[in-house]
């Protein structure tokens, strides 16, 4: 299985629980070319700082359990900070 | 270690804002941190708030270096205002939070302090005020000097749970198998996350760990408005390391103590630093302190004076 679906999963579930406003948080993950995907991560305008975090700490984590969750599928992923 | 983090939109204004808010009427009695320089952008787009991390200075031991202050502040206006902040130490009462407000509009675009029972955020969500707290008690602020704080069990008791909860959904949300058991220790929270597949929870390196190690943290702090210190294993990944930076320090502080030359280690995270104290804390003959600034901070290994 290697359609996004755990890398969507995680990144959605994390998201989620750094948010204020866990309603607005959309995630989408869309082919990249061959076995690569990216992850289009939309929260709320109030809440981009929470999901960067400090000198983008928080966005830096996320990406590296993205990965993570990736790695199970056999996707490389990147993650993208939308509001 | 008491701290709390402020915004706004300089440093300056941000430690004006920090100081009243810890009851304290000048810089020097503070240590302040400098996560952030603010950008004043261009009609507010891609304007950065300065974000400071400020904590009541110990009495005795050395305070901690300040850097990189950010420029036209109003410190000595707020400064005022902050010293009469001070004197009312039960910061819940909402005569001190207005006042505290009042203080922040007065300053030019400056930082909009949050009331303390109104909403988390100001007008906008632009400008907000968190206060991070590891407890709420104020008793428990005001004698943190011995280092030893004394800790509040119901508001760790309700971290740990928030901390468990978000790392089993994490591994449901991967879809691994695994156990998380949590486990308090004075005033810190010890997780163990294991099962085979949680290898996966690790990556190279532990980049994986410690990923998860600061969402955790930042979940636990947004949800309980603090953090304890928390520890974070994974399938044993941090006890394997830890014992082997402890044989590795232990090596080093033997070759110091032969060649009477100190030796600085890579920088290192505060939990490894640790490590490296304790393990050369067994050893006669040398010793071991920090030196620099986060994330550069790094253990230098000496022979005892």
């Amino acid at each position: 299985m290697s359609d996004g679906k755990i890398v969507e999963s995680v990144v959605t579930y994390i998201t989620k629980q750094i948010v204020d406003d866990a309603e607005t948080v959309e995630v989408e993950v869309a082919s990249d070319g061959p076995d690569a995907v990216v992850a289009e991560v939309r929260t709320a305008k109030s809440d981009m700082g929470r999901v960067i975090g400090r000198r983008g700490r928080v966005a830096r984590a996320i990406r590296s359990v993205a990965r993570a969750a990736g790695d199970e599928e056999g996707l490389s992923v990147q993650v993208e900070f939308l509001d | 270690m008491e701290w709390i983090e402020i915004e706004a939109t300089t440093v300056d204004e941000a430690v004006a804002v920090a100081l009243k808010e810890l009851g304290l009427s000048s810089r020097t009695e503070a240590t302040v941190e400098v996560i952030r320089e603010g950008k004043s952008g261009f009609i507010g787009l891609g304007r950065q708030m300065a974000v400071v991390k400020v904590s009541k200075a110990p009495s005795q031991r050395s305070r901690r270096r300040r850097r990189g202050r950010g420029k036209g502040g109003s410190d000595g206006d707020s400064q005022s205002n902050g010293g009469r902040g001070g004197q009312s130490r039960s910061e819940k009462t909402s005569g001190d939070s207005s006042g505290s407000s009042g203080g922040g509009n007065r300053n030019k675009g400056g930082s909009r302090s949050r009331s303390e029972n109104g909403n988390r955020r100001s007008e906008g969500g632009r400008t907000s005020e968190k206060r991070q707290r590891s407890s709420t008690q104020s008793d428990a602020r005001t004698d943190d000097e011995g280092g030893e704080r004394s800790s509040n069990k119901a508001v760790l008791a309700e971290q740990t749970e928030v901390a468990a909860d978000f790392l089993r959904g994490l591994l449901e949300a991967f879809g691994l198998e695994g156990t998380v058991e949590t486990r308090n220790e004075k005033d810190a929270l010890y997780i163990d996350i294991e099962g085979d597949q949680t290898e996966a929870l690790v990556g190279p390196k532990g980049t994986v760990l410690q990923a998860v190690h600061e969402l955790t943290r930042t979940v636990v702090q947004r949800k309980t408005f603090g953090a304890p210190r928390i520890r974070l294993d994974i399938a044993g990944y941090a006890a394997r390391r830890r014992k082997a930076l402890q044989i590795y320090s232990s090596q080093l502080a033997t070759k110091v103590i032969e060649d009477k030359e100190e030796t600085m280690l890579e920088p290192m995270n505060a939990a490894d630093r640790k490590v490296v104290h304790d393990a050369v804390g067994e050893i006669d003959g040398v010793r071991s302190f920090s030196e620099g600034q986060e994330p550069h901070r790094s253990v230098v290994i000496a022979p005892a004076e």
